[in-house]
């Protein structure tokens, strides 16, 4: 990880460059999207390709200026928001946390059902943010998920799936 | 008198008790969410969408128009006592207000702030009132041609003056505007973009990309530069409260920042930004107290205040009598409308003016509650910001997954969101605006479809667009929108660099 206290080094900056790649692989992929498009012959002079072609030329253009500033060795402030120091090094161990904590979430709903899910995420996402605090997070993860739950499909009339706990709740 | 009337009959509607109560909550809500890190009023609306879904439009919009101005007050308190700017509008009341709060004068800090929010919330929902209706005779005159040209108006503005770059503003645009085309063509009803999955057809949901780039991309991207120790909430001894010599020194600036503010809000080159900014410079230069100034002048909260309320209000006129949203809440508050099978434009006033009207009466009565729930309860609200992190962005989290998951009760929009939320942390990451990324999307198939129109009309002739007068006027500013700032640039480093190589 490049250290931003010190001063702004000469070199690529892999990050940028990657990021500039991907929106021209982006452009790229809507090019390629947009003349898969069926078109009605004579159905109307500005067809369904007219606007994706524009928005596919934009990304591709865009993205090789980015490409070319991010070669001659710009690159990207992080932003400064609330809670975070723009200055810090990523912390990847958090983004793992978080990242299994969705993932998980998207697996297990139709599994375990809301509440069982939820609580899996919302404790994976405690961790990510350094909490230690492993029981507190549970109690609140699971108080949290079952008042969300019975809340919103009994209140509100949605629904959500009960999975394991059908019945219970 | 016309509007008036409508205005009247708009009370009547907001000031019924059930209204009432939905605005309080609201502007409850909306306080919270401006006070709290990670959520701000364009996620908020967007959590509620399918919440609401089973209220009445004109509750839900009364609702959704209390977290809009709440968290514009909301955002102040937390900038004055913790100097964390919720948005980039609150980054100069966040210096010059946190500054007041070191020296022991956070209660004058807050109390300017929420008076002057007050002050220019009423005024310019006033201007608002009148605005809109003549916005509206005027706009009955646009054709698709002139509309098309607006589109194109709003995007270039909100790419080239969000964020710090206009390329980046443009890649977050094209992004949103390619997420906008996934879906079928509306003219042809052919599909494109869907990847042969039947749940693309529809499109995305605007929720999921609010959600995803707000909520998750935020929480991913806090998650991985979280500052180590909290910063201590700035503690405030008595009442919330202004001395005699304040309130001399607060009142022009409410003014002056209102009228700063409400114009700059309803252009299409919008949000509250630059008039925020143009606000402290004009305030710093008019001032007695020039030394102060940085050190926490209360010149400097007044002032950019007062400017980014009225800028919230401004933003409203081109919303409803346009449809035309320039800022991201703008946006979103549009796919609300939408949800419910309505368009706002000029239209919308004429079928609909109890929802129009009633909206704009909830505004006045919002501001009113604003206030009184803000001076008095600023301590409260700043207790928020001692909720521990990991258990707050563990909850946005929740909320958000489920969201989007109620919008269909699919797994499949689950995917898609932490996609976009990831995409959501990489902007943050690396830069770029998120505003633009939003209107794009939303604007996007509008643009299209008035552009396919206008050469409809026209049989093909793509000279419509500038010989039209109206049409070619807003496509002349453009112009300038786009290649003012550069040539200026040219320019100045042309002098400077000319005077370098003299001196």
């Amino acid at each position: 990880m490049p250290d931003s206290t010190a001063p702004p080094s000469r070199g690529i900056s892999l990050g940028d460059l990657a990021l500039a790649l991907g929106v021209v692989a982006l452009g790229a992929f809507f090019l390629v999207e947009t003349f898969m498009i069926d078109v009605n012959p004579g159905y109307a002079r500005v067809g369904p390709r007219f606007f994706p072609l524009l928005v596919s030329f934009g990304l591709l253009g865009v993205g090789v200026i980015l490409a070319i500033g991010a070669l001659r060795g710009e690159r990207a402030q992080p932003a400064a928001e609330e809670d975070a120091d723009p200055d810090a090094p990523t912390n990847w161990r958090s983004i793992g946390w978080l990242t299994l904590g969705l993932v998980a979430h998207m697996l297990l709903l139709n599994v375990l059902g809301f509440v069982l899910a939820s609580t899996v995420l919302f404790w994976c996402a405690a961790r990510g943010f350094h909490s230690t605090w492993i029981v507190r997070d549970l109690v609140v993860a699971v108080l949290l998920s079952v008042v969300v739950y019975v809340l919103f499909t009994h209140g509100l009339g949605l629904t959500l799936p009960p999975g394991l706990l059908k019945g219970v709740l | 008198m016309e509007t008036l009337a409508a205005l009247l009959n708009g009370f009547s509607t907001a000031l019924t008790p059930e209204n009432l109560l939905f605005a309080l909550i609201g502007a409850v809500l909306g306080t919270a969410v401006g006070v709290l890190p990670g959520i701000g009023p364009a996620l908020t609306v967007a959590l509620l969408l399918p919440v609401t879904l089973k209220l009445s439009p004109v509750s839900a919009f009364i609702m959704f128009a209390g977290i809009y101005y709440g968290a514009m007050f909301g955002g102040s308190t937390t900038s004055i006592l913790l100097k964390t700017p919720g948005e980039s509008a609150s980054i100069v009341t966040a210096m010059e207000g946190n500054q007041m709060a070191r020296r022991g004068r956070a209660p004058a800090a807050l109390a300017t702030a929420a008076i002057g929010s007050f002050i220019a919330g009423t005024l310019g929902t006033l201007a608002l009132t009148f605005a809109a209706p003549a916005m509206v005779s005027f706009a009955l005159q646009f054709g698709p041609a002139e509309y098309f040209a607006l589109t194109v108006l709003a995007f270039t503005a909100v790419s080239a003056l969000l964020g710090s770059s206009p390329l980046r503003g443009l890649v977050s645009l094209f992004f949103g505007l390619g997420l906008g085309l996934v879906g079928t063509d509306l003219q042809t009803g052919q599909a494109r973009f869907d990847l042969g999955r039947p749940e693309l057809l529809d499109g995305i949901d605007v929720v999921t990309v609010v959600v995803g780039l707000f909520a998750v991309g935020e929480t991913l991207y806090v998650a991985s530069k979280l500052r180590g120790a909290q910063d201590a909430v700035m503690k405030f001894k008595g009442r919330v409260g202004m001395t005699r010599e304040d309130w001399a020194r607060s009142w022009k600036p409410w003014l002056r920042g209102t009228l700063l503010g409400f114009p700059f809000g309803a252009l299409p080159a919008g949000g509250a930004e630059m008039p925020t900014f143009l606000s402290y410079l004009l305030e710093k230069r008019l001032s007695k107290h020039k030394d102060e100034f940085g050190k926490g002048a209360i010149e400097g909260v007044a002032g950019p205040e007062a400017a980014n309320n009225a800028a919230a209000a401004g933003v409203l006129v081109p919303l409803l009598s346009l449809g035309l949203p320039t800022s991201a809440t703008a946006a979103i508050l549009l796919a609300a409308f939408q949800q419910y099978g309505l368009q706002p434009g000029p239209l919308l006033f004429a079928t609909n003016p109890a929802l129009v009207w009633g909206l704009i009466a909830s505004l006045y009565v919002g501001n009113v509650m604003l206030l009184v729930l803000n001076l008095p309860l600023a301590k409260f609200w700043a207790r928020l910001l001692e909720i521990p992190r990991p258990l707050l962005y563990g909850g946005i989290l929740v909320f958000a997954t489920l969201g989007v998951y109620s919008l269909n009760n699919s797994v499949f929009d689950l995917v898609l969101l932490y996609l976009i939320g990831l995409v959501g942390f990489a902007m943050r990451r690396f830069d770029f605006p998120v505003a633009p990324a939003i209107v794009g999307m939303i604007l996007g198939p509008i643009a299209e479809q008035q552009f396919r129109r206008a050469l409809a009309i026209s049989q093909g002739d793509y000279g419509v667009f500038f010989t039209r007068p109206l049409s070619a006027t807003i496509l002349i500013v453009v112009g300038i929108v786009l290649l003012g700032p550069p040539l200026l640039r040219w320019w100045n480093s042309r002098r400077s660099g000319t005077s370098r190589t003299t001196s």
